[in-house]
């Protein structure tokens, strides 16, 4: 569903990422971890539209994209939720949620996304009324997932999902991961916890300094003595 | 205690600005009764707003000290200029407007005992205690229109208030009528003037009327009586009202153009003079073709005759409209990537680059000479002041800008409605975010310069008319200050607000005259105290003022919405 083929990024002169190949097929989890500053965020948005790769191709159902504006990357029903809470923090939760609606004017499939989004997080509809700003962090992780939702991705990005949640919430946020996912939504997860990311996802891919390190099945990755020693910490 | 001592500085500044701007000198024998008065309400209005969790002791206290403290703070301040003046210390130079009289209607004593220093302590003490009464009136006046025991913290109001806020702009305007009738001989000399603040009052009151009325029937109704009435004001009114009146509705077109760029987009543009300028001189140039040199030339050697106007009013109204939007467009293709300071720092240029051009591009423009005898709009061919003796030239472009008001009103309602209105919003909340769900970034931000420049536009165009002779020092950078300064004080995205900023900055110091010198430091005066009491505005946006309040209070439900009719709950859009 989607590919990507040797893909060089720069930040000006730095050379962020290194020659990326991973693909990402129709349904699956798939997780991207790696330590801090290997590139993870830098993917996702060369992937996105917000940053334009210098060399290398990205194919969504094999039509490049990685020459469109994000906008339009959003509109091919990529989506991402960004790193670090990335909310209107003015806005209502329900505004929130409106807005990443943005590009579509099917009332009713609106109606009914908005209504499943505030099932998986029942939080939300407690504080609906409310200024996303004030919510807490974990309650605005959620904000940021479901109004990703609400544009009824066909590829959800997520940029670590689980930063700085309590355990018992990390372990929420993966159950409603896989709840997404058993919906239909095919996702590209970005992760620290590399363990509770690897124990939900079907393949992984473990990145360093701006290239792909190992990739296989996430089980097989959860057993590599590397990833064990690296990433796992035991 | 602590609010109160806020509330008690804030006054005193207020205060110490109407000493500098020489209030009292004019109110005279008056001036501690209207003072105490004008700080009663003051006090009235932000112990309201504060006092709404407080008991009734609490409330009073807080009124008491703010009153105390504003009090003391000015007797001592008056007590230094007069020992200034007394020693013979010139301080005119600095504070003009400090002078024996000044002092001497604030003590309520004659000039000559401040010239010779033989002002009794009590003259201070009275004054500290009309101030200090002034808070508790203040305080006593909230206690009064919220009924009902201190332990209901909820304030409701007196009833019928409600009513008396709707029907308090017709009040107003049958009195404004009945004093145009000829042979009304009251106000003597000051009629004039005091009429002309009585139509400012009583437009601020009817918004706020609108704000009053409930949702539905009663709104269109009220809606359109103030309408109705409003469209008769330019027949009842004279050429001096008329005309101040005009130049109001002009800035409300151009706030409710800069409204979008800032208030809704959130691009803080300071050049915003410039569209003005644009509308206005592309108006001269076609009205007023012979005044070019340039144009007249070029139109001689085409065989037409400069000596007429090559476009009326009405066909020149689009294009002003597209060669602003242009404008517009031009203005924010290199700013796309700049943000807040950097922006607000470029387009200050961009409005000083286009007066520049003006005043140079001698040719063209006719540099500082200006362009003159610009034709006048007309209906359907004819000057409507020659069909009706009650209708002058002025009145005239009053109702032409009355109009175009509310055409741009309406216009900005949709926007705000619109698709394209949440896309300011989001823009103007996180450009990224933003992206991120799929917005067009650069085409929401240059349409948001585009439509901004269009209103701009057309109240340029009709600025022209009004003046008939433009030269580039009619579009300096204090315009733009102006439109900014009556959008932050009416409230930053509220259409309503910007109705109100216009008729408080552009109206009332044509009431008070001799303010008008000091209009820079009345500006920064007002913006400050708006600040300080409230920053969202008069007449604010729900979204503003939940933006802004919602750390002292609990986030707004519907049951709050009804609950303060007047509090200025109308906005302009979705609430
Ligand atoms: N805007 C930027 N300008 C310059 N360099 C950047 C920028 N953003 C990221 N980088 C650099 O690119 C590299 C990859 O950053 P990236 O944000 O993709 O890391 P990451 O894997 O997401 O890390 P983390 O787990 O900490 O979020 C880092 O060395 C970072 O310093
Ligand atoms: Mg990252």
């Amino acid at each position: 569903m989607l590919t990507l083929e040797n893909i060089h990024t720069y930040y000006d002169r730095i050379h962020a990422l290194k020659g990326i190949s991973l693909t990402v097929e129709q349904g699956e989890i798939v997780t991207l971890i790696g330590s801090n500053g290997a590139g993870k965020t830098t993917t996702l948005n060369t992937i996105s539209g917000i940053l334009t790769p210098k060399e290398g191709t990205v194919y969504l159902e094999g039509e490049r994209i990685d020459h469109l504006p994000a906008h339009t990357v959003t509109h091919r029903g990529v989506v991402q939720s960004p790193e670090g809470r990335k909310i209107f923090a003015r806005l209502t939760v329900q505004e929130n949620l409106e807005m990443g609606a943005f590009n579509r004017n099917d009332d009713d499939g609106i109606a009914s996304d908005y209504e499943r989004v505030l099932t998986l997080f029942p939080r939300l509809r407690e504080r609906i009324k409310q200024p996303g700003g004030t919510l807490s962090g974990g309650e605005q992780q959620m904000l940021a997932m479901g109004r990703a939702m609400m544009a009824r991705p066909r590829i959800l990005l997520l940029d670590e999902p689980s930063m700085g949640l309590a355990p018992i919430l990390v372990e929420q946020i993966f159950e409603i991961i896989l709840e997404i996912n058993s919906q239909g939504t095919t996702i590209l997860l970005v992760e620290q916890n590399a363990q509770a990311a690897l124990q939900v996802a079907h393949r992984g891919y473990v990145m360093e300094t701006g290239t792909i390190r190992l990739s296989g099945d996430a089980k097989t990755l959860l057993a590599d003595p590397q990833v064990v020693e690296a990433y796992l910490g035991f | 205690m602590k609010k109160g001592l806020n509330t008690g500085l804030t006054a005193f500044a207020v205060l110490t600005y109407l000493i500098l701007i020489g209030l009292p000198t004019r109110l005279e024998g008056a001036a501690q009764p209207v003072l105490a008065l004008l700080l009663a309400l003051f006090f009235f209005a932000v112990l309201r707003s504060q006092g709404k969790e407080m008991g009734r002791g609490e409330l009073l206290q807080s009124g008491l000290v703010a009153g105390l403290v504003a009090g003391l703070l000015v007797v001592a301040e008056i007590g230094f200029f007069v020992g200034l003046l007394a020693d013979g210390v010139k301080i005119q130079p600095v504070f003009d407007k400090v002078v024996p009289l000044n002092m001497a209607a604030l003590l309520n004593v004659r000039a000559g005992a401040i010239i010779n220093g033989e002002t009794s302590l009590l003259a201070y003490a009275i004054l500290t205690a009309y101030l200090t009464g002034a808070g508790l009136l203040g305080g006593l006046l909230v206690l009064f229109t919220r009924s009902g025991t201190a332990s209901t913290v909820r304030s409701t109001r007196i009833p019928g208030g409600r009513w008396l806020v709707i029907l308090l702009p017709f009040l107003l305007f049958a009195f404004i009528y009945y004093l145009g009738l000829d042979g009304v001989k009251t106000f003597g000399n000051d009629k004039n003037i005091v009429r002309l603040l009585l139509v400012l009052v009583a437009t601020g009151a009817g918004l706020f009327a609108l704000a009053a009325a409930k949702e539905g029937v009663e709104k269109l109704a009220i809606g359109g009586l103030l309408a109705g009435v409003l469209l008769f004001l330019p027949f009842v009114l004279n050429q001096f009202q008329n005309s101040v009146m005009s130049i109001v509705f002009i800035f409300v077109m151009m706030g409710l153009g800069l409204n979008i760029v800032v208030g809704y987009a959130g691009l803080l543009d300071l050049g915003y003079v410039a569209f003005f300028a644009i509308g206005a001189y592309v108006y001269a140039f076609v009205a007023a073709p012979f005044s070019s040199p340039y144009i007249s030339s070029l139109l001689t050697g085409m065989g037409i005759s400069p000596d007429s106007p090559l476009l009326g009013y009405w066909s020149a109204i689009p294009l002003a409209m597209i060669t602003a939007a242009i404008g517009g467009v031009l203005l924010g293709i290199p700013v796309l990537r700049l943000r807040g300071d950097y922006l607000a720092i470029v387009t200050l240029g961009f409005g000083e680059i286009i007066r520049l051009f003006m005043l140079n591009l001698g040719d063209l423009t006719n540099g500082p000479r200006g362009l003159l005898q610009i034709a006048q709009p007309t209906l359907f061919g004819v000057a409507p002041s020659a069909l009706t003796s009650h209708l002058d030239a002025q009145g005239w472009i009053f109702l032409l800008a009355i109009f175009g008001s509310a055409v741009v009103a309406f216009v900005a309602i949709r926007l705000n409605d619109s698709r394209l209105g949440r896309a300011w919003v989001a823009m103007r909340e996180d450009e990224d975010v933003a992206q991120a769900t799929g917005i067009h970034l650069v085409q929401t931000k240059l349409l948001a310069f585009a439509i901004g420049a269009t209103f701009a536009g057309l109240a340029g165009q009709l600025y022209a008319a009004r003046q008939i002779n433009i030269f580039p020092e009619n579009f300096s950078l204090f315009v733009s200050i102006d439109a900014l300064a009556l959008i932050i004080v009416g409230g930053m995205g509220s259409i309503p607000g910007v109705v109100l900023g216009a008729l408080a900055l552009k109206g009332l110091p044509e009431v008070l005259r001799g303010v008008d010198e000091y209009r820079i430091v009345a500006f920064a005066t007002l913006l400050i105290v708006m600040m300080i009491v409230r920053p969202e505005g008069i007449l604010p946006s729900a979204r503003r003022r939940r933006e802004l309040h919602s750390a002292e209070a609990p986030p707004p439900d519907e049951s709050d919405v009804s609950d303060k009719p007047t509090d200025g709950q109308l906005e302009g859009g979705r609430a």
